[in-house]
């Protein structure tokens, strides 16, 4: 691997700058036209990796909250905010795409009608309120297990956001994924697919660097409190 | 368990009986709220529609006062150490309160309800035993999630709020289908049933969860 | 048989403050150890913590050999915490503040009146606490405490806010319950001390002295 590459997440990265590239070429050349939308679906492409990736990346820091509880090892709680930062990130590309889809497609900003998109704004709400939360409380076992708590209770949402669409008909947010298969063709499925994972390796990269880089200070403060004699 | 839940929630009611801070206020204030509302959409609202989602805003600002207050009792002289220290199951702790909340929600609606259905839906209003069963299941579910929010809320310096920050985004799913059987309670919809599933999910979800993690808000 | 409470390098932080740093210490069964030492010096942490209220930033705080925090149920009423504050709610009686005390503890309505009864407080049992005052509000924590009947005692100062009469009670209480209870307590008062402790662990800024 090349020095440049040679960090922590350094291979997601750069599967990811061989994966989405290619993703965007196939969405914007290759794949065909979908039959109801025209040339403006494609962004589709995009907008429902990045909407996976992020419930991915939420899921991801549930199950680091869920370990730090059983572990009490402090590991787990970095993961898990890290996680959690990067699953908000992707969750902001979500709503800027998702705009834009909406904008091209059927001339507005945002849709209340919308169930999914809206569904998906609490989620991302409700872990934006996350960091207020983490930020609240003094660095310790507290802010730990109170952050945990919060994420796993945020577990809860998704399945219960998922129902909420089903329970809810929309008529504007096309739905592709049904319980008998993706409605569409191989082609299609293989462009979301080589996006869907590019993204992951992205947001893997991004979670790897991100916990790099928080250890690293860590380290630096631990050091700094030797120094200063106040370390326990 | 139950039994100590039932002490602790006995306690949360003798409380309010005896300094009348939540539940008059609870009162006053969905009564102001829904006035308030209905001015603030005067232009668009006037429709039976509005009156429904109008109704259970006001019900969730007026949740979100109370469970402001949920926690006090227990902080003025640290006594939320004693129940810590106290050879009970921690669930406890939080099922005793939401008992007490559900009560100080039923008190405010058994009042509240019948005013707003008078003044904003008249004759021509939805069927009322769904639109209860709503407000009863709902009723568990603010509840159930209030309590454990602010559990998180009360250690942290900017309890007052942080509460409605937390609260309102988990609150969302369940506004959404209190007010979908509202709607579909009306002549001509399609039912609440759905809904009113939904709730019941919601609210199975919701107390696993809290029961599960409550133990972990013991402790600095 | 594991100590009653034993402090294995305990530290503990609170944001940036360092309260306790690598506290180790041990209380045999049955014994009575006082921690002195200045203002801030850690004794109030050091006792939370052996009730399991704050969590060791590292190192361990044991009780009976598991850490406190992670104590089962059934022996956590062992432990008879007195604190700063009174533990109890404004809103109620003496009385009924000691009888949810004890039907949490799982200890007979019963005992409720004796407790009164050796803290002076008999006669104001069915006042409501929002009118008592420092020294009566201490009585009834130690009120609190009798009810519970633990087999270790933690004490923050048990002497703040006691008049006279207050203090002889006090010092009654814990004459009865010597060698029969495990004891420690954080006093300022040396006399206290050298009545009621069998050893004194000095605390300053957070460390052993």
């Amino acid at each position: 691997m090349p020095a440049a590459l040679r960090f922590p997440g350094g291979g997601w990265v750069a599967s990811s700058g061989a994966l989405i590239p290619l993703a965007i070429a196939l969405a914007a050349w290759w794949v065909p036209d979908d039959a109801d939308q025209g040339y403006s679906q494609r962004i589709f492409y995009f907008h429902v990796p990045i909407a996976l990736t992020t419930y991915a990346a939420f899921a991801y820091g549930a199950f680091c909250a869920a370990a730090y509880l059983k572990t009490r090892d402090p590991r787990w709680d970095l993961r898990s905010y890290v996680g959690v930062h990067v699953g908000a990130i992707f969750g902001t590309l979500v709503l800027i795409t998702g705009s834009i889809w909406a904008k091209v497609s059927w001339g507005v900003w945002w849709d209340w009608s919308d169930r999914q998109l809206n569904v998906f704004l609490v989620l991302f709400l409700y872990y934006c309120a996350y960091f207020m939360l983490r930020f609240s409380v003094d660095e310790g076992e507290q802010r730990m297990s109170y952050s945990a708590v919060y994420t796993l209770l945020g577990v809860g949402l998704i399945p219960l956001s998922i129902l909420a669409v089903r329970i809810a008909q929309s008529l504007v947010h096309p739905t592709v994924f049904t319980t008998s298969g993706a409605a569409m063709t191989n082609d299609m499925f293989m462009t979301f697919l080589v996006a869907f994972a590019g993204m992951l390796c992205l947001a893997a990269g991004m979670i790897a660097m991100e916990l790099r880089g928080k250890r690293a200070a860590l380290r630096v403060r631990e050091l700094r409190r030797r120094l200063e004699g106040t370390d326990l | 368990m139950i039994g100590d839940a039932l002490a602790l929630a006995r306690k949360d009611l003798l409380l309010e009986v005896r300094r009348r801070e939540v539940v008059l206020a609870m009162l006053q204030y969905v009564i102001t709220t829904l006035v308030v509302i209905h001015f603030a959409i005067a232009g668009a609202g006037s429709s039976q529609k509005a009156a429904a989602g109008m109704l259970w805003a006001a019900i969730l600002f007026t949740a979100v006062l109370s469970l402001n207050r949920c926690f006090a009792a227990d902080q003025e002289e640290g006594a939320l150490d004693a129940l810590l220290l106290a050879p009970i199951d921690r669930a406890a702790i939080w099922l005793g309160k939401v008992l007490a909340q559900m009560t100080f929600l039923l008190i405010m609606e058994a009042i509240a309800l019948p005013a707003f259905w008078l003044f904003f839906f008249g004759e021509k209003g939805p069927r009322p035993l769904p639109v209860i069963a709503a407000v009863l299941l709902a009723n568990i579910g603010l509840a159930t999630i209030g309590v454990l929010v602010a559990g998180l809320a009360q250690a942290t310096r900017a309890r007052d709020v942080l509460l409605p920050v937390l609260f309102l985004p988990l609150s969302i799913p369940l506004v959404i289908a209190a007010v979908t059987a509202t709607l579909e309670s009306f002549p001509g919809g399609s039912g609440a049933q759905k809904a009113l599933q939904f709730l019941a999910v919601f609210n199975i979800v919701f107390t696993s969860l809290a029961w599960g993690t409550y133990e972990h808000l013991a402790g600095e | 048989m594991p100590p009653p409470v034993e402090l294995a390098a305990c530290s503990k932080r609170f944001g940036e403050r360092v309260a306790l740093r690598r506290v180790s210490f041990t209380v045999p069964a049955g014994t009575a150890v006082a921690l002195t030492g200045p203002n801030g010096s850690g004794k109030s942490t050091v006792l939370r913590v052996v009730a399991g209220l704050v969590r060791p930033t590292a190192g361990a705080a044991l009780v009976d050999g598991t850490p406190a925090t992670d104590l089962p149920r059934s022996e956590r009423g062992a432990i008879g915490y007195l604190g700063h504050r009174a533990l109890a709610y404004r809103g109620m009686t003496a009385a009924e503040n000691l009888a949810l005390m004890a039907r949490l503890h799982r200890r007979p309505a019963a005992a409720v009146a004796p407790a009164l009864a050796e803290v002076g407080l008999a006669d104001r049992g069915d006042d409501r606490i929002d009118g008592f005052s420092r020294g009566m509000l201490q009585r009834l924590s130690l009120a609190r405490i009798l009810v519970t009947e633990p087999a270790l005692l933690l004490l923050d100062e048990p002497a703040t806010g006691l008049d006279t009469a207050g203090a002889a009670l006090l010092d009654a209480v814990l004459g009865r319950l010597r060698g029969r209870v495990t004891l420690l307590a954080a006093t300022h008062d040396d006399a206290f001390a050298a009545r009621h402790a069998d050893a004194v662990i000095r605390l300053d800024r957070g460390e052993v002295a």
